[in-house]
């Protein structure tokens, strides 16, 4: 009975959150302040994406910015050239998302490429992505990029005069993932399993490829989704920015950061991370660049080294130990 | 003939990431960002001193193994007992800062270093060699010799071969495998270190630089077969090989796609490597 109770209590921190949040815009926050909630919110929503597969899992990939540059490029090259809007593009790139993830996944899966190889083989495949897209310049734009046309205030083709819809369909996204990923629980259950002990969790019965091929889909799709909201919000792509290594990085650094073997671990890890390297950014970005990475990098190897279990894992460890006084 | 000559400075660059595989079983994703700070060094002690690459190689080669002995002393030891995965994520975390590092040092620029020799060739016959390729060959192959030797005919390269083999039986004999996993990670930089000097005199030295071969080394690493020798090097020539006849034909962007569709083909179907089973450290 009391574990319900504390059921209870989680749905309805997890709804007054929600609540709180989708009320911000009341405040008439300045733009820059809504800015950096909105990447606050999409890196969040990102790295609980890669966390399916990444955390979970515990399958390394590097490979997520190249399904989130797809499903960019998807809803952004229908729109332009066929007018098609970036809602129904949306839906598309989601498909693009898990289609590519199916296809670096399953080849992995099937001749069983584990730990550095998945990383290794998610890594070529990145920037097999990034090539192509740099490639095909007469439709993408190559290294220079894309820009959709702006209309201004186009509700039904998903563009907004104001920053503050976006920040409520991200919130919106935000939200849907927290509540899928936790409604998967025996999906969450099995990767655990496999990411502990793969030939244990086979012996028991666990289909081990099936689901490891189910929450990279589930993760690619998810990612697509959020380029799309990427391209609308910023209203421009290219290959790099949009699909490459450092993007990969960024959502993982994110997701171990605030610890990757919780459900809100990403969440935190953004709430933290984004805002910092927003500022990072701003301080230092016009005259030093890749400042917020060189600090992402060193916070990687920092947390892998003294907080393997991220931040989430240490305020656990607090909590309990504060249980035990 | 150019495929051969890039081949064989594609084989020196990936040696050490070889190495550092085959003893310590850490794949370096830094590996290529070793190189990129090994021509920074190389480029600068050319613009502030006018030393030619081939003089400042044992200065390269030493730096970089220090920073190679760092990283397995500083990052990787204390990381040993963890899973694999945790050993990649903190060299994916160095490989973005070191690469970003660069960038905020010496911004984006494109440095070269221009030697007397950078653009002379010699003809034979039809062919026309540049004859700073041709040098980066020869340290490539000497360097391979020396290896050899340093591994089959010294105290610690029978040490490294020992742990490479079997860690704890190495220990049980009275061999620190911590240690030997500093000096391994060092020598590999340092590897890494007379690649970079090799290569200064033939490409530009920018932050970037080692996102382009750093790749490339793992591709020749994995087609050769992760912890043999001989297989890297003949993973480099064919690298270099089919790059050069694909860059003629096709654009440079398709040619890099294409040669990682191949890595990956190799990945998965025989991740040993061409060599993988037979050859040794």
């Amino acid at each position: 009975m009391s574990k319900k109770r504390k059921f209870g209590r989680g749905w309805a921190t997890f709804l007054g959150i929600i609540v709180a949040l989708a009320l911000v815009p009341l405040l008439r926050p300045p733009p820059y302040v809504t800015h950096v909630l909105v990447l606050t919110l999409l890196f969040a929503y990102l790295g609980t994406a890669w966390n399916l597969i990444g955390g979970y899992g515990g399958q390394l990939s590097l490979g997520h910015g190249a399904f989130f540059g797809l499903g960019a490029y998807t809803s952004t090259l229908l729109f332009m050239n066929y007018g098609l809007s970036p809602w129904i593009g949306m839906a598309i790139a989601a498909g693009v998302g898990a289609g590519s993830a199916a296809l670096i996944g399953y080849p992995c899966f099937r001749f069983g490429l584990r730990g550095p190889f998945f990383a290794l083989a998610t890594l070529a495949f990145g920037l097999i992505v990034v090539e192509l897209l740099t490639a095909f310049r007469e439709v993408t734009g190559g290294s220079l990029g894309i820009f959709p046309p702006y209309l201004g205030n186009a509700p039904h083709l998903f563009q907004f005069a104001s920053k503050e819809a976006y920040y409520l369909i991200i919130l919106a996204l935000w939200a849907f993932i927290i509540l899928l990923v936790r409604g998967m629980r025996r999906t969450r259950y099995y990767l655990v399993a496999i990411r502990e002990d793969e030939e244990a969790a086979a012996a028991l019965g666990v289909p081990v490829r099936k689901y490891k091929l189910l929450a990279a889909v589930i993760s690619g799709a998810l990612s697509g989704i959020g380029g799309t909201f990427y391209a609308q919000y910023f209203s421009y792509l290219n290959p790099e920015s949009a699909a490459g290594l450092a993007l990969s990085v960024e959502i993982l650094t994110v997701a171990i950061f605030g610890g990757m073997y919780g459900l809100m671990g990403p969440t935190l890890g953004s709430a933290i991370l984004t805002p910092i390297s927003e500022l990072l950014r701003i301080w230092l970005g016009g005259t030093y660049l890749g400042v917020h990475l060189m600090f992402y990098g060193l916070l990687l190897i920092l947390v892998i080294i003294f907080m393997p279990r991220g931040v989430l894992g240490k305020l656990e460890e607090a909590l309990k130990r504060g249980l035990e006084f | 003939m150019s495929g051969i000559l890039l081949g064989g400075i594609y084989a020196l660059m990936s040696i050490g990431l070889n190495l550092i595989f085959g003893v310590v079983k850490v794949v370096n994703f830094a590996h290529g960002e070793f190189l990129m700070i090994g021509m920074y060094i190389a480029y600068w002690a050319f613009a502030l001193y006018g030393l030619d690459p081939y003089v400042s190689l044992p200065l390269v080669a030493l730096s970089i193994l220090a920073l190679g002995a760092l990283t397995q002393g500083l990052i990787i030891n204390p990381l040993l007992k963890t899973k694999d995965i945790n050993q990649v994520l903190a060299t994916i975390g160095l490989m973005i800062f070191l690469e970003n590092l660069a960038l905020f040092l010496w911004k984006s620029d494109f440095r070269s270093v221009l030697t007397a020799y950078s653009a002379a060739s010699i003809s034979m016959g039809e062919i026309r060699l540049s004859l700073s390729r041709i040098f980066a060959f020869a340290v490539a192959m000497s360097t391979a010799i020396v290896l050899y030797f340093l591994l089959t005919k010294t105290d610690v390269g029978r040490r490294i071969r020992a742990v490479a083999q079997d860690a704890e039986a190495a220990e049980l004999m009275g061999i620190d495998h911590r240690r030997i996993y500093i000096a391994t990670f060092g020598l590999g930089g340092a590897l890494v270190g007379v690649a970079a000097a090799a290569m200064s005199p033939i490409y530009y030295a920018f932050p970037t630089v080692g996102a382009l071969f750093g790749p490339t080394a793992f591709i020749v690493v994995v087609l050769g077969g992760l912890g043999s020798f001989i297989g890297a090097m003949i993973g480099g020539l064919i690298i270099g090989i089919v790059e050069s006849i694909a860059g003629v034909l096709t654009n440079a962007e398709l040619a890099k796609a294409f040669a990682f569709a191949i890595f990956l083909l190799v990945l998965f179907r025989k991740p040993t490597g061409l060599f993988g089973e037979r050859a040794r450290v």
